[in-house]
């Protein structure tokens, strides 16, 4: 069931337009409020669920989990590190998790753009860039030619 | 300079009951059209549905203290100074608007019905009427300019316009006629008077009687759903996970 945004909690900040891999949630013209604009293309990730800081947005659950009727939200929280869930099926029935999302503090992970540009050379190797030291082993094994003994 | 009742040119053309009468006709605009714009589009019927729902999901009832106390953190942080908003850019914009916009309103009331035909009615007046022009101008522009999520995050041009616009564009359109009003008015034009006299009514006539389709109402709108949500969140009806922070986490750090 693709996302929805309740109308009346949103703020229009566009953390969910940027957020989304299938540039599907953009901006309505008439309240200037998110919404899904292609719902049959919505990959249910829910990272716009996660990343709404007004908990404006929601998805049905997949029925596996949660039957009709149910209610699924999720709270993400940077600042300890977690990301809970809370299920309330349709008895009134409530089920509460809470995972870490990382060990290391927010922020605190070096992005790919302060890393230098590979040598133009490594368009031949079939490391990808930066391996093997960011995967922080020596060496990684590799296809042998057909000249090479075994 | 700017210390003179804005308004006494505009009796050269019209009288101070007319001055009046118009002000009376557009508070009428703007409770018909919020009333419309509520039960037209059925928003007071969805929030009811609403509150019915989450009454009957509350897990602790709360007492009248423990309500005066959510309608003060309301007012504080919700209202007064905007404590929804994680950017801080839209959160300043927004008071800057806010409090230009209620100063320009108070005053112009107090000199049209007290002083309508004084040139020189207290002088707290006129400046606090500058002030809120000024105020609600710069919070405007940089709001228009630079901060419509349309703009910053949906990729558009800020010139295209869409219906959302419709808002902003009326509210900066008759303040900014407003200013130039008195400007020309303050110069002694008296064709430049006319004309701007017409365009600051004109717009302003446009932004109150445009409620129905504009976004206006949402200032009305947003404090109740702020309420109706820390209420949610106190009573144990509230759908989302509790917290893991003692206090939780109103805004994540990276969207601010």
């Amino acid at each position: 069931m693709p996302t929805f945004t309740y109308m009346t909690r949103c703020d229009g900040c566009g953390q969910c337009v940027d957020i989304c891999p299938s540039d599907i949630m953009h901006i309505d013209p008439v309240y200037r409020r998110s919404y899904n604009i292609e719902p049959n293309f919505c990959w249910e990730c829910y990272s716009c669920v996660k990343a709404c800081p007004q908990h404006a947005i929601d998805v049905r659950g997949y029925a596996d989990f949660a039957p009709l009727g149910h209610s699924v939200r999720v709270l993400r929280e940077e600042a300890s590190g977690t990301i809970s869930w809370k299920i309330r099926y349709r008895d009134g029935r409530e089920k509460a998790f809470s995972f870490p999302i990382r060990t290391t503090p927010w922020g605190s992970i070096k992005p790919p753009f302060e890393y230098a540009a590979p040598d133009a050379a490594a368009l031949n190797s079939p490391l990808l860039a930066h391996e093997p030291e960011m995967l922080k082993v020596d060496t990684l094994p590799t296809l042998r030619t057909a000249a090479e003994p075994a | 300079m700017f210390t003179t009742n804005p308004f006494t040119p505009l009796t050269d053309f019209v009288s101070a009951e007319v001055m009046q009468g118009y002000v009376v006709l557009m508070v009428l605009a703007v409770v018909i059209g919020t009333l419309f714009d509520l039960l037209h589009d059925k928003k007071l019927a969805f929030f009811l549905q609403e509150r019915q729902r989450t009454r009957a999901a509350a897990k602790q009832p709360l007492s009248g203290a423990d309500l005066a106390a959510i309608a003060t953190r309301t007012l504080v942080n919700d209202i007064a100074t905007f404590g929804e908003f994680c950017n801080q850019q839209r959160r300043i914009s927004h008071v800057l608007m806010f409090y230009g916009f209620v100063l320009y309103l108070v005053t112009t009331v107090v000199m049209v019905f007290v002083y309508p035909t004084d040139t020189h009615p207290p002088l707290v007046l006129p400046v606090l009427w500058n002030i809120g022009v000024l105020l609600t101008l710069v919070g405007g522009y940089w709001f228009f300019f630079l901060l419509r999520v349309n703009v910053t995050h949906d990729g558009h041009p800020p010139w295209r316009l869409v219906r959302a616009d419709l808002f902003i564009v009326t509210l900066l359109a008759s303040v900014t006629f407003a200013l130039l009003f008195e400007v020309v008015a303050m110069a002694g034009s008296s064709m430049a008077t006319k004309v701007f006299a017409g365009l600051y009514v004109f717009f302003t006539t446009l932004l109150f009687v445009s409620i129905p389709w504009s976004k206006f109402a949402h200032m009305f709108y947003k404090p109740v759903v702020a309420f109706q949500k820390r209420v949610e969140e106190a009573d144990g009806s509230s759908s989302l996970p509790t917290p893991t922070a003692p206090r939780g986490e109103r805004c994540p750090h990276s969207h601010t």
